[in-house]
């Protein structure tokens, strides 16, 4: 590897050109001008600082006469403490966690700077900084240095121009993509990789330093981002009532596998506020929808089209009202590389999502097939349509309600038995009684004669009869033999 | 390098129910539903929805990746329609051979593409042409008229049965070449080639002027 590095190299640039203008001693950037990141900083406050307070004191003062009106005032100090949060975050601004390059050309390279205040990366990006370290040690050792300089120099400077408006930050983040990919396309450095390294890579970049910098492009306190979820928020709240039939939403849960999937397909959609870097965010809505089109598969014959998909998606999202969905949605279009939402299965369920949101925010009577005045009425919350009893329940209701109607069939089985029990009872009394009265009349009809006991005639016994009887014949001798 | 990948958007629309969906079916798995029975389908179904997909086509250096996606028709969803074809290189526009008001709602797409999407090239797409081969009767929206409607808004007229697979190959290929012999297309990859290059070069001098 080492080798290598050193025997071919086309490109030769002198060190001392690599240094900053302003001759402190640190490397300088291109990208700053050529001064190193400290002196491109305090060149940037010098220049910059005066109208960027200014704007951001009258945003500020903006906002504050806004939520001054009473009922906003707990969102309000929610807001101030998110952007207490937000700038002492920054305060702390974080070198790099490339430490394997770091340290192997920290002799010659930048002296590592001493932050004064311990270092704090959230978990998550130290974990995806671990694991696009180990990526980038699978790369060249030049192809693996030049990114981490340049990714390490891009998220320092938008820690440093965090106050801009989130526009700016936006466009930063977008001419970083392309710079990395002009880059790659153009500098000796990075030839003789493949397209699939190089997706990765890109993919790697994206990932780590939306991770990084997600406390400050997300959901900035610049933009009306947070209103905006609370509108939608409530907005879904307000449209409970809604049922599948009005939306023409082909997707039912009568048996459990189907319920099943539906819970799974909301849960998905939830989760997505819980990433942070953009493809996992849009990795959670891929995963919602491939579980709308498994229920989808189940309700229609042949293959689902977007005429059946829309209105599952619009469903799902009103039953999950995920959380900051605005925010969320912005976020993906702000930051994520642009080719992923032009392309791919990923960039087509986004786009299906933003059609949702702006179905939900002008939904109207006609668009479901209402009167106005009944609309109004459900709006209100006056009247709930007649079909919202097969409406969607969250498993717990489920299952309670199954287990009533258990305990009700049970109750009543009880009962049935408990009768029967009685009957049988009754049964055997009546029985006891009948066969009694039976017995009685059979009794009364023949009654009890008590007759002689007929004895055995003894012929040998003394008695009166055989007194009568002619006296026993007694043998008679008539001549003696012998004389 | 990475210029020897082109994506490309065509969108699809039209009135529900239209044939959208097995147009799609045909072009990315050459099936169709009716011919197998339903549980088949499913079997070997890798994909499991037919709303969105993409397919790889060669145009001489390049690889084209067709990314197809398949829009909502029903009149409900009308408003978001701009959102979908936000972005596409192509659209078809399909309607039903045997059903009249589904060119007229063809024509509605047709004038919301020419308003809002300059850079989509329009594909007029007849579809279930098998139906009207069978028993002429059926057919209620007249090829001429068609054609000329084509003329008239600069696009072209495609008559297709996703049944037999007549045309829609044809189609699919159409639309590839079309796009990749737009020299705008082609341009603007050189364009960004440039600017790279220039870019770099600034670079440079900058580095020069340091210390």
């Amino acid at each position: 590897m080492m080798s290598r590095r050193s025997s071919k190299k086309g490109f030769h640039v002198d060190e001392s050109d690599l240094m900053c203008k302003n001759g402190c001693g640190f490397y300088g950037n291109p990208g700053w001008q050529g001064y190193c990141s400290k002196c491109w900083r305090d060149y940037q406050k010098a220049k910059q600082v005066q109208p960027k307070t200014e704007q951001i004191a009258s945003n500020r003062s903006k906002r504050l006469s806004q939520m001054g009106s009473g009922e906003t005032a707990p969102s309000f100090s929610k807001f101030e403490e998110r952007k207490k949060q937000q700038s002492e975050k920054r305060k702390n601004t974080v070198k790099s966690i490339f430490n394997r390059s770091s340290k192997e050309s920290s002799p010659s390279n930048t002296p590592p700077k001493k932050d004064p205040v311990a270092k704090r990366v959230s978990v998550e990006s130290q974990q995806v900084g671990g694991e696009f370290a180990e990526f980038l040690k699978k790369l060249r050792k030049t192809t693996a240095l030049d990114i981490s300089k340049q990714v390490r120099a891009f998220i320092e400077k938008i820690q440093v121009f965090a106050d801009s408006p989130v526009e700016e930050l936006s466009e930063m983040v977008q001419d970083f993509y392309q710079i990395i990919t002009d880059r790659i396309n153009t500098l000796p450095v990075y030839k003789g990789m493949d397209q699939n390294t190089i997706d990765t890579l890109m993919d790697f970049i994206e990932k780590y330093i939306l991770t990084r910098i997600y406390r400050i492009v997300f959901c900035p306190v610049t933009t009306t981002d947070e209103e905006d979820d609370l509108a939608i928020q409530n907005r879904i709240r307000s449209l409970h009532w809604i049922t599948r039939e009005q939306i023409d939403c082909k997707i039912y849960e009568n048996d459990a596998e189907s319920s099943q999937l539906l819970e799974t397909a909301i849960t998905d959609i939830i989760q997505m506020d819980s990433k942070r870097a953009p493809q996992d965010k849009l990795a959670s809505i891929v995963q919602c929808c491939n579980h709308i089109f498994e229920l989808l598969r189940k309700s229609t014959d042949g293959p689902a089209s977007a005429d059946d998909f829309l209105p599952a998606l619009i469903y799902v999202v009103l039953k999950a009202n995920p959380p900051l969905l605005q925010s969320n949605i912005q976020y993906i279009t702000r930051f994520a590389n642009p080719t992923r939402l032009m392309s791919g299965e990923a960039g087509y369920f986004f786009t299906n999502l933003c059609c949702v949101v702006s179905f939900i925010q002008n939904i109207s009577a006609e668009s479901l097939d209402l009167t106005q005045k009944d609309f109004d009425k459900y709006m209100s919350g006056e009247a709930v349509p007649h079909t919202s009893h097969n409406a969607y329940m969250c498993d717990g209701l489920r299952l309670m309600y199954q287990n009533l109607s258990t305990l009700t069939e049970l109750r009543q089985r009880h009962e049935k038995l408990m009768a029967e029990a009685l009957q049988l009872q009754q049964d055997m009394v009546e029985f006891k009684d009948s066969f009694k009265n039976e017995i009685d009349t059979v009794l009364e009809r023949n009654p009890w004669t008590l007759r002689p006991r007929k004895s055995k005639a003894d012929i040998d016994a003394e008695n009166s009869d055989t007194e009568l009887l002619p006296s026993p014949l007694k043998p008679e001798v008539l001549h003696p033999v012998g004389q | 390098m990475g210029a020897s990948r082109v994506d490309m958007k065509v969108v699809l629309l039209g009135k529900e129910y239209g044939g959208k969906t097995s147009l799609v079916e045909r072009y990315l798995h050459d099936r169709f539903a009716g011919d197998t029975p339903y549980q088949n389908v499913r079997n070997y179904n890798a994909t499991i929805g037919a709303a969105f997909g993409a397919k790889k086509v060669d145009i001489g250096d390049k690889v084209l990746t067709l990314g197809v996606w398949d829009t909502a028709g029903s009149e409900r969803y009308e408003a978001m329609s701009r959102i979908y074809y936000r972005g596409a290189k192509a659209a078809i526009v399909c309607y039903d051979l045997t059903d009249r008001t589904s060119f007229e709602r063809a024509r509605f797409w047709v004038n919301e593409l020419m308003k809002n999407e300059e850079g989509c090239k329009i594909y007029l797409c007849g579809t279930k042409k098998d139906l009207v081969i069978s028993d002429k009767r059926t057919r209620e929206v007249d090829y001429h008229m068609t054609t000329d409607y084509a003329e008239e808004i600069h696009a072209e007229v495609h008559e297709t049965s996703s049944k037999t697979g007549e045309n829609i190959f044809e189609l699919f290929t159409k639309i590839a070449k079309d796009f990749a012999s737009n020299p705008e297309n082609i341009k603007k990859e050189r364009d960004k080639d440039k600017e790279t290059l220039d870019l770099y070069e600034d670079n440079k001098k900058k580095f020069g002027c340091c210390g």
